[in-house]
């Protein structure tokens, strides 16, 4: 009786502690599983941030290859490390011609965090094809974009959809006369990196706006210095586009204007869809030029809206900017559109201007109601 | 009998606006923004040249109708609007282009042309 009692007592007291501790016996089991979980699948040389960025430059030193093995849809377009060659695991064997052929050259793979098995495995094939400096980065992109003064590299296709969209300023961070104006990515204003203190007015007001800065692709330093500047300013959402122009080229042809001022149809007129979207997500992304007479504009333009009124135009016409697409409104689409055919007579060698063919009824206070033409 | 009179009347009203609608938006098949632009252009040109007192056009669509507008442009009888030389030596599709503005917004089109 006395041995139970003793028993007993023993049994609570342990209970006692085991809730103290935080402990029941299914956790103790699982933290003993999770302890010899078989960690065998991960490649034997594992290294950290610290090490990428060490061995990180721009352009990409020749005897370091950084390697995304993520797919490449889903992911890499997306976002990935800034220099980093897209080989997914699954096309790994048909993408070897990929890999330097120096096999001394420090491969470092990468994918989706720590669960991800896709670089340990490619790691290992690369180690298999002969390669004798081979790492693998195992907290992967999703780390990396959260560490202090980091930032993404986007591809031309997630480029392309953000400037449909109209949900980011482009920047093209090459010199205005020797690359800007020979083509340029559409949308996108031009502020050298040479000059960024001087014109990073023109980066929108909301710090929160994505901002994708490109120039002349991977061996160009500009967009990376420039993203970097812009961080520090408060930026929140900056990437660049590291293949920058000659992959849109390649991808989508020359210099394209337009592409998110796009035409309405009309001869000059912008889509009226795209410009009431630009007005919602990045209307500093164009410059609106209110054509009505100053009473008219004193009582409600856009918030953008810079007033020069039709019969002033002619003597203004050079103080138009060439760095943003132009749009005239007015209210009926009459002055804006005499606005368009006198800067096209007057101004050929603006390429991006429009205007607006619609009713316009402005509210005051920035607000508007745009009634879309019968006739067109 | 009013009830057949009140159809027929109606009716008649229906047929008068859908034409007029019809005609208005058929129109000459010129650029009328690009026809206004060219108009004031002339007349600036003919102010820079003396033959007139103001760069600012006199005339405006909406003194005629589009009949008459049409009569006009489809005569080619220029000479009210003055600057002859000016007018002749505009090209076919500038022409067309003004008669568009014209007659797209004379007083009987469904938007007459304000003094803006």
């Amino acid at each position: 009786m006395k041995n139970n009692l003793t028993n007993i007592m023993l049994l609570v007291f342990l209970s006692g502690l085991l809730l103290l501790t935080g402990c029941t016996p299914g956790q103790t089991a699982k933290t003993a599983e999770s302890q010899t979980e078989d960690r065998s699948w991960m490649f034997h040389d594992i290294v950290d941030a610290e090490f990428v960025k060490a061995h990180m430059d721009i352009p990409m030193p020749a005897n370091v290859m950084l390697i995304d093995s993520r797919p490449y849809k889903t992911k890499f377009i997306q976002g990935h490390i800034p220099g980093a060659v897209s080989i997914p695991f699954s096309e790994f064997d048909q993408k070897t011609n990929l890999l330097p052929q120096d096999k001394s050259a420090l491969l470092i793979f990468y994918c989706e965090g720590e669960t991800c098995k896709l670089s340990h495995n490619s790691a290992r094939k690369a180690e298999a094809l002969g390669y004798k400096n081979v790492k693998v980065y195992s907290k992967g992109y999703p780390e990396w974009v959260t560490l202090k003064g980091n930032y993404p590299s986007v591809s031309a296709e997630q480029v392309a959809l953000m400037i449909s969209e109209n949900k980011a300023l482009i920047v093209d961070s090459r010199p205005k006369q020797a690359k800007y104006d020979k083509g340029h990515v559409p949308t996108a204003v031009n502020i050298p990196d040479t000059q960024f203190d001087e014109l990073k007015g023109k980066l929108p007001r909301d710090l929160k706006t994505p901002v994708v800065f490109y120039c002349g692709g991977l061996d160009c330093p500009l967009s990376h210095k420039s993203a970097k500047k812009a961080i520090e300013m408060g930026y929140t959402d900056v990437s660049v586009f590291s293949l920058g122009y000659p992959e849109w080229e390649k991808l989508y042809g020359g210099s394209a204007p337009a592409v998110a001022a796009k035409s309405g149809g009309v001869e000059g007129a912008i889509d009226l869809d795209r410009f009431v979207s630009i007005l919602a997500n990045n209307p500093e992304s164009i410059v609106i030029v209110d054509v009505r007479d100053p009473d008219e504009f004193a009582k409600g333009s856009f918030k953008t809206a810079v007033n020069i009124p039709v019969g002033n135009l002619e003597k203004k016409i050079n103080e138009l900017p060439t760095d943003k697409p132009v749009v005239f409104v007015c209210t009926t689409g009459a002055r804006s559109g005499e606005a368009f055919y006198m800067t096209k007579d007057l101004k050929n060698s603006l390429k991006e201007v429009y205007y607006v063919e619609a009713g316009i009824t402005f509210k005051g206070d920035g607000q508007y109601e745009i009634k879309k033409p019968k006739k067109s | 009998m009013f009830k057949k009179i009140t159809i027929l009347f109606a009716a008649a009203l229906f047929i008068l606006v859908s034409n007029t609608i019809l005609v208005a938006s058929e129109g000459p098949g010129g650029n009328d923004r690009k026809g206004k632009y060219t108009y004031r252009k002339v007349y600036k040109a003919c102010s820079e040249a003396g033959q007139v007192e103001s760069a600012t056009p006199k005339i405006s669509p909406a003194n005629k109708t589009m009949a008459e507008w049409k009569a006009i442009f489809e005569a080619k009888k220029f000479n009210e609007f003055g600057c002859e030389q000016h007018w002749a030596a505009l090209s076919d599709e500038d022409v067309l282009d003004i008669y568009t503005y014209f007659y797209g917004h004379a007083s009987d089109s469904p938007s007459p042309a304000t003094c803006n």
